[in-house]
């Protein structure tokens, strides 16, 4: 591997250098820099700045919003990426076959994903809008009840996850339709020389065989859906009490009430949050990776 | 399934699914363009207007007269906006395009360096840069403000390109290594022994061969440029404001959300990107699992 | 892995983060001087200087870029305008840098306690009164968009744009006989522009039917800023509570007071009235069921009016607030020019002649006839002609003397987003008013109280 011509320590370093130390100045430093904010009083707008201890984290984890944003952002995610999961891993199986136009369709369906959230969702207003939106005046037509998708106090974050699950899904079916057609044929025709039922086909070798890729797919949705922000930005805002979570708190505390200092604590918080599903989305890659490795 | 033979049921299942979530998940994009051809006032009318027509139709009707004005208009700054829409498209252009660039030229390299070098720590190295995808823009925002203060670097192009590119280098770099090791250390070999040198083989023998790698990642980074909110509005306030910015910040505009001009703009700002999700299709999955499935 | 990777690192970053803390310091302490090249203003060159104002996105600041060219024809005046939902956090942030962008920030009236207090706003106490005629501002103008502490005689700014809330009404419904003999028939009065609140909900309550997609009143109950603090407060007011007394700080016994109570009761009555989604709308939002036509009054700031007025013409009519008893108040909306602390010296001075020319009545006059251009200008409120030129300009002229703004003390932003997560709580029917206001009540004093 480290055969060829010129292999200096200089050299290599100078391949993976540049990139390296743009990481480590814009990312890696900020991390730190960050915990150091966290430990004091530091206003928006400058200013003298104090250490201030733990103060910032004291007022943390005693204010009610704190607690209120944790429980929104965790049913935010647990509902988005479960909803996707399913209704993503189901199209994947209708989709699975080959069927005339099957390109094209599939195509189509990955758009969303694509697309601008915080654009999107803004666009999502006007659909979903109480009196003119679209949305409500089919339901009317229907003759079914014309919900108040953005301000009844239920359903704002239904909403959210409706638009969520409108570009995630695509995400989810493509990692699926990959797990699924991973499965060798044969192994499909043994289970039918067995004469096994659709359902103990499904359950004994579709879903375990897809499980490893469902598992990936899961966690990168997950670190995502942790960092929701731009959705809740432009459907509710950052100050609505039902969809506040953990970002727009953050948003709130440090640009709206310029307390860096306890964005700071919160961002802290959001931190260790994401480094353990990060650990465990590397471990589970390195698993992955091993496991190609071997085949 | 596969090997078994297609019953009606089937069938018949699969419409059930694929159908009704087809219409949905089209139907925001039709909305769009149904949007970008309507009048102000038919945007926001009680009775939806979804069916355009040659003459005047009465407010009652579903019918409306559909025109380009709302593209025309889009050269004029909206009421209260300094600018018109290209100005800000083109923040965007510079900002996604130079991003773009500098992430898959630094990704390259770096990635080649990890493929072809022996570098003392380099799974912490890879899983480093991997990790700092899951960070949430607003855990860093505050520290990077700070710095980018100092550094008179907010509110500028150069700012928002730094963080693009670095955000974008853990796409890149994973996407690009993964290219690159399957590119056979044959060709290599043979170049090193006609006398190459190591840089000269990575721009003559490796770079050819990377290069439709190089595409597709330059397309993930694009669209990832290209979307990107939270860090385009905290950091800029006019100078690099980027169209998802400027179309979050018309609501709550005076004279009410110009709707049909935003659809307008949408239209024009989401076409790229759905032109170039057709064209890298057979690269998507690889692209949003990091390179970690390859088809 | 990705912690060991972690861990590893951080020695090289906290290295990192050393040097950019020292970099960081010095760059504050010595720089004004040095930033000169980003502006080419500093340099003051003889010829022309530039001032550079920001403000919100939105007409009037079209209306005072316009103005501003017949200032002075060796100033160019650049009014840099800043999108509504970011404003506030745009222009703060920009203070945190040692020398801002603008010389001239039009501000809300709630900033002046923060301005004012952590030094970002230039004290204008001694200057104000020598250059601008005092007498010649509405006193309550002068008192709530100048004025810290509120009433003190301290000035930190002054008045830019002088807004105020009203009320759109449709002229063609209101006059159509067969509407107002239904309206005399079932309520025994005439149907006219509402006198009281009371008068405005049975109106509200008669144009309300659903089944043919109309409704009676669009109030603001936005949830972006300061929307429903603002719609809430001159019914909290008009119905005899108020947000506290600003001298003691008291909060409790005002705005949980039991005429507190009613008027927010009062205002989720009204809110049965109003169109499919009413108990969410901003400023920008609540105009849209007004001009589909859907809806017969409509609450809002006067700034938004010559748009629907041109979008309307004469199927609108505007009036002021309507009064509970004697008592009539309309929330105070507009802004006032601060001059920024973090700016050369010659630039401040530069920025009070703009000031000092901007409030000439002269100039005022000029004002005026700007698409949103209001004033605090008493003369020009009380002549005629200024009350002629517009079909809303009379009704705004009479909401002057009934202004009521919000807290403006440093914490202010707090007290806004608690406000607006508590009235809305109440709003959306998940609290009653009183556990709503009772709450409030509580936390605006623990905010107010704090150090």
């Amino acid at each position: 591997m480290q055969s060829g011509p010129d292999s200096s320590a200089y050299l290599k370093w100078g391949f993976v250098g540049p990139a390296l130390a743009l990481l480590v100045t814009l990312n890696l430093f900020p991390l730190f820099f960050n915990i150091y904010l966290s430990f004091t009083n530091s206003d928006l707008s400058g200013g003298v700045v104090e250490g201030v201890g733990v103060a910032n984290y004291t007022t943390l984890f005693t204010e009610s919003r704190y607690s209120d944003a944790i429980t929104t952002t965790a049913l935010f995610v647990v509902c988005s990426v479960s909803v996707e999961l399913l209704l993503g891993f189901l199209l994947a199986l209708a989709l699975r076959d080959r069927m005339p136009g099957k390109p094209v369709v599939l195509t189509l369906l990955l758009i969303p994903m694509m697309l601008c959230p915080v654009v999107m969702s803004l666009f999502w207003n006007l659909i979903l809008n109480g009196q003119y939106g679209a949305l409500n005046q089919l339901l009317g037509s229907l003759g079914l009840a014309e919900p108040g998708w953005l301000t009844d106090d239920h359903l704002k974050l239904v909403s959210i996850l409706m638009v969520d699950i409108w570009m995630w899904t695509p995400f989810m079916m493509l990692i699926s339709l990959a797990g699924l057609n991973a499965i060798p044929k044969y192994i499909y025709e043994a289970a039918e020389i067995d004469r096994a039922s659709r359902w103990r086909v499904f359950r004994t070798i579709t879903l375990p065989m897809c499980t490893p890729l469902l598992g990936l797919a899961v966690l990168l949705r997950v670190t995502d859906a942790l960092k929701q922000f731009d959705l809740v930005m432009a459907i509710t805002g950052p100050n609505d009490m039902t969809t506040q979570t953990l970002s727009a708190r953050v948003y709130q505390v440090v640009f709206r009430d310029y307390k860096v200092g306890l964005g700071a604590a919160y961002g802290v918080v959001i931190l260790v949050a994401v480094i353990a599903v990060a650990t465990l989305f590397v471990r589970y890659i390195e698993r992955l990776q091993r496991q190609q490795g071997r085949a | 399934m596969d090997g078994v033979t297609q019953s009606a049921l089937v069938k018949f299942l699969r419409a059930l699914v694929l159908v009704p979530y087809f219409l949905l998940a089209a139907f925001p994009l039709l909305w769009l363009g149904l949007t970008s051809i309507k009048s102000y006032e038919d945007t926001i009318s009680t009775t939806v207007k979804f069916l355009p027509s040659a003459e005047v139709a009465a407010t009652s009707s579903v019918r409306f007269q559909p025109s380009l004005q709302a593209y025309r208009s889009l050269a004029q700054p909206v009421a209260g906006t300094p600018n018109n829409f290209y100005h800000y498209l083109s923040n965007s252009v510079i900002v996604g395009a130079v991003s773009t660039v500098l992430a898959v030229v630094l990704g390259t390299l770096c990635a080649y360096g990890f493929s072809r070098f022996r570098i003392p720590g380099a799974r912490d190295w890879l899983f480093f840069i991997l990790s700092t995808r899951f960070l949430p823009p607003l855990a860093v925002v505050v520290p990077v403000l700070m710095m980018y203060r100092s550094m008179r670097l907010e509110n500028t192009h150069l700012g928002l390109v730094l963080l693009y590119t670095s955000f974008n280098l853990s796409l890149s770099v994973w996407l690009m290594k993964g290219f690159i090791d399957d590119i056979p250390r044959a060709f290599e070999e043979a170049a090193w022994v006609d006398g190459y040198s190591r840089f000269q083989t990575f721009w003559k023998v490796i770079l050819p061969q990377a290069a439709t790698g190089m595409a597709v990642t330059g397309v993930f980074c694009l669209i990832a440029a290209w979307n990107e909110f939270g860090f385009a509005m905290t950091l800029n306030n006019y100078e690099a404001k980027t169209v998802p910015v400027y179309f979050a910040g018309l609501q709550g505009n005076i004279k009410g959300v110009p709707w049909p001009q935003i659809g307008a703009g949408m239209m024009l700002f989401v076409a790229p990107i759905v032109l170039f999700t057709v064209l890298v299709r057979r690269h998507l999955l690889r692209g949003v699992t990091f390179g970690t499935i390859k088809q | 892995m990705t912690l060991r990777g972690i861990f590893k690192f951080s020695g090289l970053a906290l290295f990192a983060a050393l040097g950019f803390s020292v970099l960081g310091c010095k760059s504050n302490s010595e720089s004004p001087p040095a930033a000169g090249a980003a502006q080419p203003a500093v340099k003051a060159p003889p010829a022309k200087s530039t001032l550079t104002i920001w403000w919100a996105q939105w007409a009037p600041a079209d209306g005072l870029q316009e103005l501003a060219r017949e200032f002075d024809p060796n100033v160019q005046v650049v009014v840099q305008q800043i999108p509504w939902p970011s404003f506030q956090d745009q222009v703060f942030q920009e203070f945190g840098k040692s020398k801002t962008a603008f010389d001239v920030v039009v501000g809300d009236s709630q900033w002046l306690g923060r301005g004012a207090t952590r030094g970002l706003y230039v004290d204008l106490t001694s200057w104000l009164p020598t250059a601008v005629d005092l007498n010649t501002l509405h006193p309550l103008a002068k008192k709530y968009l100048s004025e810290y502490p509120t009433s003190s005689g301290k000035y930190f700014a002054a008045p830019c744009e002088t807004d105020a809330m009203g009320f759109a009404y449709r002229k063609d419904w209101f006059a159509d006989p067969k509407e107002r003999a239904a309206f005399q028939a079932q309520y025994h009065t005439e149907l006219a522009a509402p006198e009281t609140w009371d008068d405005l909900r049975k109106i509200a309550e008669f144009f309300t039917r659903p089944a043919d997609k109309r409704y009676g009143v669009a109030l603001i109950t936005g949830r972006g800023y300061d929307d429903i603090v603002m719609g809430f407060e001159q019914i909290l007011y008009a119905f005899g509570g108020s947000w506290g007394d600003p001298q003691t700080r008291q909060v409790r016994g005002k705005l949980d007071s039991a005429e507190a109570v009613r008027g927010l009761d009062f205002m989720k009555e009204l809110l049965k009235s109003s169109p499919p989604g009413g108990t969410k709308l901003g400023f920008g939002e609540a105009v849209e069921p007004f001009v589909n036509g859907s809806t017969a009054m409509l609450m809002n700031y006067f700034a938004f009016f010559p748009d629907l007025s041109n979008k309307m013409r004469a199927k609108v009519a505007f009036a002021v607030m309507p009064k509970q008893g004697e008592r009539r108040f309309a929330s105070l909306g507009g802004q006032g020019f601060s001059i920024s602390t973090k700016t050369a010296p010659q630039q401040q001075e530069l920025a009070k002649r703009f000031i000092a020319w901007f409030l000439k009545s002269d100039t005022q006059k000029k004002w005026v006839t700007k698409p949103g251009g209001f004033t605090a200008n008493q003369e020009i409120l009380k002549s005629a002609e200024f009350s002629q030129a517009s079909p809303y300009n009379a009704a705004f002229a009479a909401s002057m003397d009934h202004l009521q703004d919000f807290w403006n003390v440093p914490s202010y932003n707090e007290l806004i987003a608690t406000t607006v997560q508590k009235l809305g709580e109440a709003v959306d029917g998940k609290k009653s008013s009183k556990e709503a206001l009772t709450t409030l009540a509580l936390e605006h004093e623990k905010i107010l109280l704090a150090k």
